[in-house]
């Protein structure tokens, strides 16, 4: 019963702020209502079991990738732009394509192949699930070589934004 | 946590589509190169949230270290799209895709 409540709570939260972020004219305020999501979803995660990644989101994505969000905002001082959607046929394939993926995602998830899992299974999860015990073990055995790649990728990422906010390029 | 589980896999699955659904036409319908960064952070946000529900499913942390994963890239790809969006804005004055059309025939 808790559950259910909680789960409605942090769900409509993180509806009601994401429709927010594509609808408001403010980038500061889009940035901030897109922390409400990001901190709404790690509610969600731990209704999931999964405590270490909600601690990694609220961490990283609310904590970090955020303040880059808005010491951009602040760098570019970009006013709410006059018109807020792209003009002209653009906001209507826009729209219309977003009808479309909708209602795929929605077929997929409600056909009765998406719903078969039913409720969880009531079987008891293994102890260090979403522990970060659990994820480390996993992370530094079997999936080693691509935590390796993926910590070239976020060095290559940090040369790329220092050279590429150095220059003149365009 | 002994508890009998309450919320179904469909529920987690469905917030996960519309929220995707949303980051779409976020990115479709913006004019903002900022909004449409953040709306990009929706839709990898909403697959997180259905990677983490049927890892629960499933029982098995495969599914966390896939969000793991989608986190770095993420980061990754905030650094190095904000860094592009700065230097567009320091030579055009403009955050916005529409007033960036050197490559439109």
């Amino acid at each position: 019963m808790l559950e259910g409540i909680l789960f409605a709570m942090f769900a409509g939260v993180a509806i009601g702020c994401a429709l927010g972020v594509v609808f408001h004219r403010n980038p500061v305020h889009c940035a901030l209502l897109l922390v409400g999501v990001l901190l709404s979803l790690a509610g969600v995660f731990i209704l999931l079991h999964a405590a270490f990644v909600a601690a990694l989101q609220v961490i990283v994505y609310a904590g970090a990738i955020m303040v880059l969000f808005l010491f951009v905002v602040m760098l570019l001082n970009v006013k709410g732009e006059t018109p807020l959607l792209t003009p002209g046929a653009a906001k209507g394939f826009g729209f219309l394509f977003g009808l479309i993926v909708a209602t795929e995602l929605l077929w997929t998830v409600l056909s009765p192949g998406g719903s078969e899992g039913g409720p969880f299974p009531a079987a008891a999860l293994p102890a260090e699930f979403g522990s970060p015990a659990g994820l480390g073990m996993l992370l530094y055995t079997t999936w080693l070589y691509p935590f390796e790649i993926v910590s070239l990728l976020l060095l290559v990422a940090v040369v790329g934004a220092v050279v590429l906010a150095k220059r003149k390029f365009f | 946590m002994g508890t009998m589980p309450m919320v179904p896999l469909v529920w987690y699955q469905l917030l996960a589509a519309i929220l995707f659904t949303i980051g779409v036409v976020g990115v479709l319908v913006r004019r903002s190169a900022l909004v449409i960064f953040m709306s990009i952070e929706l839709m990898l946000n909403a697959v997180n949230l259905s990677l983490i529900a049927f890892s629960r499913q499933h029982g098995g942390m495969e599914g966390h270290v896939f969000v793991f994963f989608v986190m770095a890239v993420a980061a990754a790809e905030v650094a190095i799209g904000l860094a592009i969006l700065v230097a567009i804005f320091r030579n055009r004055e403009t955050a916005s895709v529409d007033d960036v059309h050197l490559l439109k025939g």
